[in-house]
This record gives C-alpha cells, structure tokens and sequence, in this order.
C-alpha cells in the first residue's frame, strides 16, 4: 500500500496535507493528463495509474476517463506498454464482478452488478473502437496481444450479439481470431478457442466464415496434439467450438461431411481401456457424442442425415460407438449418451440398421447386441434415462425397416412358438403383460413400431396367441383387451391403447377381431364417459374414444351390431358428437401431446409422465380429421364406406392383373420360345443361303471354263475344217 | 475421395447475374430457374482432374447484395480463385465490375486467379454488353474471360476447369505458398506430410522443360 501512494505521488506530485484529494479529484487528473500531456512518458505513467486505481475507483475511472483511454489505443499503437495498459484498464472497469475494494456510490448501489454491461455499452456505442482492439491482435507482443484478445472475450462475454456484428463487418475481423488459434503460446491459443465459440454462437455467417478459414482442420489438430479423448479441457473447449459451429447450420455441416472431416472423429472414440473414467474423459466423450448427433439429427434433411449416416458407417464411427455399448466400465453418462447416438446413426438407414443388429458382446457364448439392450429396458434396475435411450434404440431401428419389422412379428406366430430360445419378441409380448407400468408401457411402443406401415404384419398378429398350456389359449388382441380392463394404472392403459390405435388404423381385419370380443365397444364406451379431473385420465379417456373412432372410420361393415351405421349411432346416442370432439381435443391439447411430438426422442422427467409416443402423435393428427368426416357423414354416403368397397374394388382388380400377369409370363415364354426356333431357322437359312452362293459361283466358274473349252474345241474344229480333216 | 489438391474459390458480382446457377450447374448438373436469393455464403463442392491430377474444388457463392458485402468481404483472403460474373443482358452489372475488382483486389492475396464471366449467353436477344466489351475489360485487368450460360450449362464447365487450370500452373510455377493455408489452397490428405517435396519436385522438372 505504502508503495502504491508513493506511486501516486510520483504521479502526481505531493499533494498538500490539509487538503487530501477525493478519488474522483486523483483520476480526474490523471485522464486530463492522459489526454493533454505532450511526454509519451508522463501518458504512460498516468495510463499505468489509472489502472491501479481503476478497481477502487471503477466508476470514476470509466465516466472519465473511457474517451482518453480510447484515444491511446488510437494514437499510442507504437507504444506497446501504454496500450497494454489502457486495454487493462479498459477491461477492468468492463468486469462483471463488483470488487473487494470497490467504492460503491450510495446512488448506483442497487445497479453496481451491472457496471461493467453498462460500460461496455458505452465503449461499443463508438463502433471503430471494437475495431481498434481487433488492430491490437495483429500485435505479436505477448503484452498486448494477451490484454486485447481478454478484453475482446469480456465484450463478447458482456454484450455478444452487438460485438459479433461489429466483428463481422470490420475488415477481415474474423479471420484476425481465427489465426489466434496458430499462435504458438498455449494460453493464446486456449483462450482464442473461448473467445471463437463465444463470437460464433447462434451467428450463422460467422460459423461459415470460420468453417471457409479452416476452423474444423486447425481445431482437429489441436485436439490431436492435447492427446484426443484423453487430453484436457482444452480439447473440450475445441469440441464445443465445433458443436457451436455445427448446431443448426446446414451449411458448415454438409461442409463438415464433404471435407471428410467426419473421418476425423474417429480417433476421438478408439479410447484405451481403464479401470476408471477420469470426468474429463467423460466430459470430452460426451462433446464427440454431441457432435454426431448433431450431424445425423433426425430434425435435418433427410438427404444431409442419410449422407452423414452412411460417412459414419464407412469410416467406422458406428463401430466405435457400439463397442462402447459393449465394453466394460464405461460411466453412466456417456453410455447413455452412446446410447442415444447409436439411435441416430440407424433412424431409417437400412445398413446402419442391419450392421446394428450383427453387433454381438463379447461374452461367450456371444449375444446380440439388440437383446441385451432389450434386457436393459425392461430391467427396473436399470436407471430411468437409460431405458428411454434404449426404447430409442428399438423406434430407430424400426423405422422405415421392413425386414426387421416383419421379423418381430414373425417370431410370435404359433409356428415359432416351439423355439424355446429367448427372442426379442418373446421379451417384447411377455413386457406387454409385466406388472411394472414403464415396462408395459416401453413394450407396446416397440411393438407398435413394428407395426406402421406394415398391413402384412397388422393381419399376421391377429393369429398371435397366448401361452400354450391353456386348452383355449386367448389370443394377444383379446388379452390385451382384457388387461385393460382389469389395470387401474394409467400408464398401463396409455400404453395398450396406443397399440391397439397403431393395430387398427388402416386394418379392417383387426377391426373385424376386436368388434367381435363382447366386451371390447361396451368398455370403452364407460371409458369416454367417465368424468376425469385428472389430466393423465383425460388422455386415457381421450385415447379410448380415439380407438372408436378407428373402429368406425376403418369398419368392415361385417360384425352384427357393431356395423357402421350402428356404431355411429350408439356413439351419437351413448357419448354424443359434442362430448366425442371434446375428448379428442383433450388428448392434442395435453402437454404430454406436445412434448411428444416435437421430436422422435422419447422425452419425460420421470418414469410417470412417460406417457405419448412421437409417432403416436402423427397418427392421431393424420387421423383425427379422417375420424370427424365417418361420424358426421349420414349414412349411406359414406366415405369410408366408399374406401372399403374401393379396397374390394382394388382388391378384385389386383386378383385380375395378377391372372393377367400370369398369363403375360407365359405369353412372353411362348414368345422368347419361338423367337428362339426363327433364329434356329434364320441361322440354317443364312447357311443355306451361302452354301447356294456358293454353289452358285461353282457353278459359273465351271460354266466359264466350258465356254473356254467350247471355244478352244471350236478354233481346233474350224482348223480341223480349213485342212480339210473335220467335215461337218 | 483422395485429392492431390484442393482449390478455395470464391464467385462474387452483382446479385441476379446467376452465381449460384453457375454453382448448381457445375456441382449438380441443373438449373433452378427461380430465383432463391443467397443469404450470406454458400458451399458447394466438385472434383475435377488437371493433367491426369484429382483436384477438389470448394468453392464458395457469395450473396450479391450490398447489404451482405461485408461479410462476403471475409472469403477473399483465403480464396485460390474467384469468379467475377456479371449479366449480359443488364449493363449496370457489367459497370459495377470495377468496384468489384477494386473490392477483390484490396481484400485478397495478390496471387488469386480472377475469371470474368458474362453470364446468361443464352439471352441473345436481350444483350447489353457486347462480347468484344468483356474481352477488352478482361484485358485492360488482367483477367481471364468467358461468357457462359449456366442454363444451357454451355462454357460452366470450362469456367470452373480453366480457372483450376490457371492456379495449378502457378503451383508448378511456385508463385502460390501451397504450404501457407491463407493461400487458399491446400494438399490433399496422402500428399501431405511425407510427400511434400512432390511439388517442388514438379517445379524443378517444369522448369527443365522450359529451358
């Protein structure tokens, strides 16, 4: 302290002892002499002051002395001390914190946190200054480049959306960060890589500009030095950088792909075995697993997601990333989080898909990956998140995939039933029927992924039945039906009926099963018509009118009582029109109805508000309308009647172009056949034909050859005859 | 996938003279006849071979709007090659080139191989600017010229290739610092490291060539 007031005195000389200056007096002196005095000495040593003071005297040191620290910067540059010390200053009285020694005016007491977004506020008003500190990083001088890169990361700390703007327009601003990443001195290099995940965050053009000057190569680079997965925070820091530049940025992500820069996430995943995670393994695994999601989101393009998805497959990141699912000893967090990644990399690609299902652990006898997952969802044990990662898992790898969709159904025909193995569907049917609601609940989401846009499978599972030791086993349509009945749960019920929604829409047949078991209709016509206060009631009532709506818009007009036109007046009779609308609204209005269908992961806080499925969701939207034309259409003008005499129609007109296909083929071999015999012919006629050339030409010569002879044996005849021998 | 290099190109002019037609026409083998004005830069990608060489060529399509001049002005400096293009059939596109090229040259390294291109040669009947116009600014700058039509694709091709062409022969030359990444270009992923000395190699042979 002793030393800091004969510091002052030097500065200021000895001031009178009576007449002790306040603060304000001392700074006040200091800028005039900042901005008057003609020593670039005496500047210097005034700016080195107001450094000193500008903690306790925050306020003071930033209303008066802002402009003449900023006219150093201008007019100062060859000075490398001054301006190191006026871009000191300048940050110091930006802090966001309040100092220990901070003197805090009674007036500005309440607001005193805000000083440094205020003076902020007031240094980017003049916009050339922002440039002027941006001159300063051109500046090799550890003393100033170091004070003006931190003073830049608080502008951008304090006031991000201005400062990038202002960046972006003065020229080549970003570039000059950007090169802030080759410098050789570590704590550069480190603080640029904040600084550019600060400027670059939610600013589309600057993550394009970045991405055009190599961002993506020289980051990939330090992380390989730092050691990849292993290294320290800085290769964190680098990853989120290339999240920030990545998220939500079509552009910079197709050019991520096309610059082959997916290839270089693998290293990142070939992690050595150790007994324990260190949190900044776990930390920088989870960035990586970060960065791919982003790139295979199911949010983007279908073309840009398949691309990537493919790139993923060939340069062996899915491998990567299921072996970790299989490894020992890997934490919660970024099994997890692989978890969700594996879903992603197979949504609705088909070899993704397959390669999955070819994954086997490393056990002996080795198992298949997807049943072991399967295990870990219907474990109670099992942490609650990591079930939801898991059900992910099984939506992706059905979606879109027909093979895998049918092979699910397949397995629980009676035929199979003698395969004592355990099998996926087997798990998946005896899930359905668990005493644990989740694990119902998981089962039938899966089971009704296994059954859109699948009419074949809809109709094969109808023949499904229950345990063989019965004489009379029920059938699964028919359990379920029941178990809904006798299950108090909601979840429960939740569950069942967004499988029997899936089940019926679009299938008559089902339809047909259902209308039949007697106590099917009457049920769920009680369901609709009980008065719920609860909000999780309200979706079970809700779903229940759903599937009568279904039964109606898809009625095979063939069970008695429960015709059409039948159904359609026992639900304007029973519930009436009104209260049915309403209680279809009450699902799409729910908040789980929401949450669900904003996007393909299954979302929720906890195990009891895991309540609707994001495809669920599209198909009550797509068919809610197509529900509201069957109940209001009078009857006998029918839409969905008119469908399934089409569906008839279509059906005789397939059973036709079937025969005449048939018939096509074996015109079309008939043809071939014959086509074959005149080529046979034509062949022997082209032979034929040169054998008669041939002979032809044989047969001129040897009429040449007679004429020659003719003609000799006629000279010889007339020379015979001129002497006399030859008489004719 | 390998490439030996890989070239930063940059197309840049007026807005509506077909930039990013150009771009489609050469990348996808297309032409959008709607206008889709560009926001801010967009990328596209192609490889080409140059003498028997595999060259990928990331080039960049600029907006043509004043109000995104500053931030396109960010891509000239680590550019290889650029496409200066205007519109054949409005004259005040052609007049602007100068602003343009003063805009390229302040901002870019000296070395940037710039084409002129007037686009839309398939309006001929609505022509502004004669063809003999472009030849003689082409000239007086220095710059190579074209006129081409990224909806008929005629001369795209070549557009792309000659300017690529261009920038390899100053490679052999050695003018470009293919080490120095701000050039805009860069050596493909097997030529690096190890086998950086190809291209001094080429130079010195080049250059027996010549004597």
């Amino acid at each position: 302290m002793e030393y800091f007031k004969s510091g002052l005195k030097t500065v200021l000389g000895t001031p009178d002892v009576e007449d002790q200056p306040s603060g304000a007096d001392i700074v006040e002196r200091l800028v005039d002499r900042v901005q008057h005095s003609t020593l670039l000495a005496d500047r210097r040593d005034a700016c080195r002051a107001l450094k000193a003071l500008s903690r306790k005297y925050r306020i003071e040191v930033g209303a008066k002395g802002m402009d003449a620290l900023c006219q150093v910067l201008q007019q100062d540059r060859a000075d490398a001390e001054i301006a190191s010390y006026a871009l000191d200053t300048l940050r110091l009285i930006m802090h966001n914190e309040i100092y220990e020694e901070e003197e805090i005016p009674d007036v500005t007491a309440k607001d005193s946190h805000k000083l440094g977004e205020r003076f902020t506020e007031i240094f980017i008003k003049k916009k050339e200054n922002v440039g002027l500190v941006l001159d300063y990083l051109e500046e090799f001088d550890f003393h100033v480049r170091w004070p003006a890169l931190q003073l830049l990361l608080l502008l951008l700390t304090n006031k991000a959306k201005d400062v990038q703007e202002m960046i972006l327009v003065s020229p080549m601003g970003v570039s000059k960060l950007i090169d802030m990443l080759s410098d050789s001195r570590e704590v550069i290099r480190n603080n640029s890589v904040l600084l550019l995940t600060l400027l670059t965050k939610s600013n589309a053009n600057i993550q394009k500009i970045l991405a055009f000057e190599n961002a993506f190569d020289r980051l990939f680079d330090v992380i390989q030095e730092e050691g990849n997965a292993d290294g320290g925070i800085v290769v964190q820091d680098c990853l989120n950088l290339m999240l920030t530049l990545l998220r939500n940025n079509i552009s910079t992500q197709n050019f991520f792909k096309e610059g082959n820069f997916i290839s270089r996430i693998l290293p990142l995943l070939q992690l050595p075995t150790v007994d324990e995670w260190p949190i900044q393994r776990i930390n920088n695994v989870h960035s990586v697993l970060q960065i791919i999601r982003t790139l295979v989101s199911p949010t983007n393009p279908a073309q840009a997601t398949s691309s990537c998805q493919q790139a993923m497959y060939t340069s062996g990141i899915l491998k990567a990333i299921c072996d970790l699912l299989i490894a020992n000893g890997v934490p919660r967090n970024p099994l997890t989080e692989a978890i969700y990644t594996v879903a992603e990399l197979i949504r609705g690609h088909n070899d993704n898909q397959l390669f999955l299902e070819s994954v086997k652990s490393f056990e002996s006898p080795p198992k298949d990956i997807l049943l072991l997952l399967l295990c870990t969802m219907l474990s109670d044990k099992q942490p609650f998140d990591m079930r939801c990662a898991v059900l992910y898992v099984f939506q992706c790898y059905l979606y879109r995939n027909d093979f895998g969709k049918m092979k699910i159904v397949q397995k629980l025909l009676p035929l199979e039933k003698e395969v004592t193995e355990t099998c996926i569907s087997n798990l998946l049917c005896r899930g359905l029927f668990n005493k644990e609601p989740l694990n119902s609940w998981f089962s039938a989401v899966v089971l009704s992924h296994a059954l859109i846009d699948n009419p074949e499978g809809k109709e094969k599972l109808l023949n499904v039945k229950l345990s063989s030791s019965d004489n009379n086993p029920p059938t699964l349509l028919q359990q379920i039906v029941s178990s809904i009945q006798t299950n108090d749960k909601a979840q429960f019920k939740i569950g069942y009926l967004m499988f029997l929604s899936t089940w019926f829409a679009h299938c008559s047949l089902a339809v047909e099963s259902f209308l039949k078991i007697n106590t099917g209709i009457p049920y769920f016509i009680t369901q609709t018509n009980r008065l719920e206060n609860e909000e999780i009631e309200e979706i079970v009532s809700g779903l229940s009118t759903f599937v009568m709506g279904i039964c109606l818009a898809f009625n095979p007009d063939t069970v008695e009582n429960f015709k059409k036109d039948s159904l359609r007046h026992l639900i304007t009779k029973r519930i009436g029109v009104e209260t049915f609308v309403d209680k279809l609204n009450d699902v799409s209005r729910n908040e789980s109805y929401t949450r669900a269908s904003k996007h393909p992961q299954p979302t929720a806080q906890n195990s009891n508000s895991l309540l609707l499925d994001y495809e669920f969701c599209k198909l009550f939207k797509m068919l809610e309308g197509m529900i509201m034309r069957a109940l209001n259409t009078l009857p006998g003008q029918d839409d969905s009647e008119k469908l399934v005499t089409n569906q008839k129609l279509i059906e005789e007109l397939n059973t036709t172009v079937d025969s005449l296909k048939n018939e096509l083929s074996e015109k079309t071999n008939r043809i071939e056949e014959l086509c074959r015999l005149a080529n046979d012919f034509r062949d022997d006629t082209d032979r034929i034909k040169t054998e008669l050339f041939r002979l032809q030409e044989n047969h001129m010569s040897l009429i040449q050859a007679y004429q020659m002879k003719e003609n000799e044996l006629e000279s010889y005849r007339r020379l015979l005859e001129m002497h006399g021998i030859w008489v004719s | 996938m390998s490439y030996a290099y890989l070239f930063k190109y940059i197309i840049i002019g007026d807005t509506g003279v077909g930039k990013s037609c150009l771009l489609l026409q050469f990348t996808d083998k297309r032409f959008q006849p709607v206008h889709d004005l560009t926001i801010g830069v967009e990328f596209g990608a192609r490889l080409v071979s140059i003498e028997t060489k595999p060259i990928k060529l990331q080039i960049w399509d600029t907006a043509g709007q004043e109000a995104f001049r500053s931030i396109t002005r960010s891509y000239y400096r680590g550019a290889a090659g650029a496409l200066l293009v205007y519109d054949i059939t409005r004259r005040d596109t052609f007049n602007h080139l100068t602003t343009w090229l003063e805009d390229a040259r302040q901002h870019s390294n000296s070395n940037m191989v710039i084409m002129l291109i007037g686009n839309k040669s398939d309006l001929e009947a609505k022509r502004e600017v004669k063809k003999e116009e472009g030849e003689a600014f082409a000239r007086e700058h220095g710059l190579v010229f074209m006129e081409t039509s990224a909806k008929t694709s005629d001369n795209v091709e070549e557009a792309f290739i000659n300017t690529a062409k261009e920038i390899y022969e100053k490679i052999q030359e050695g003018v470009f610092d293919i080490n120095n990444e701000a050039n805009g270009i860069k050596i493909g992923p097997q030529h690096s490291t190890g086998n950086s000395s190809i291209p001094g190699g080429n130079n010195r042979s080049n250059g027996n060539g010549c004597c």
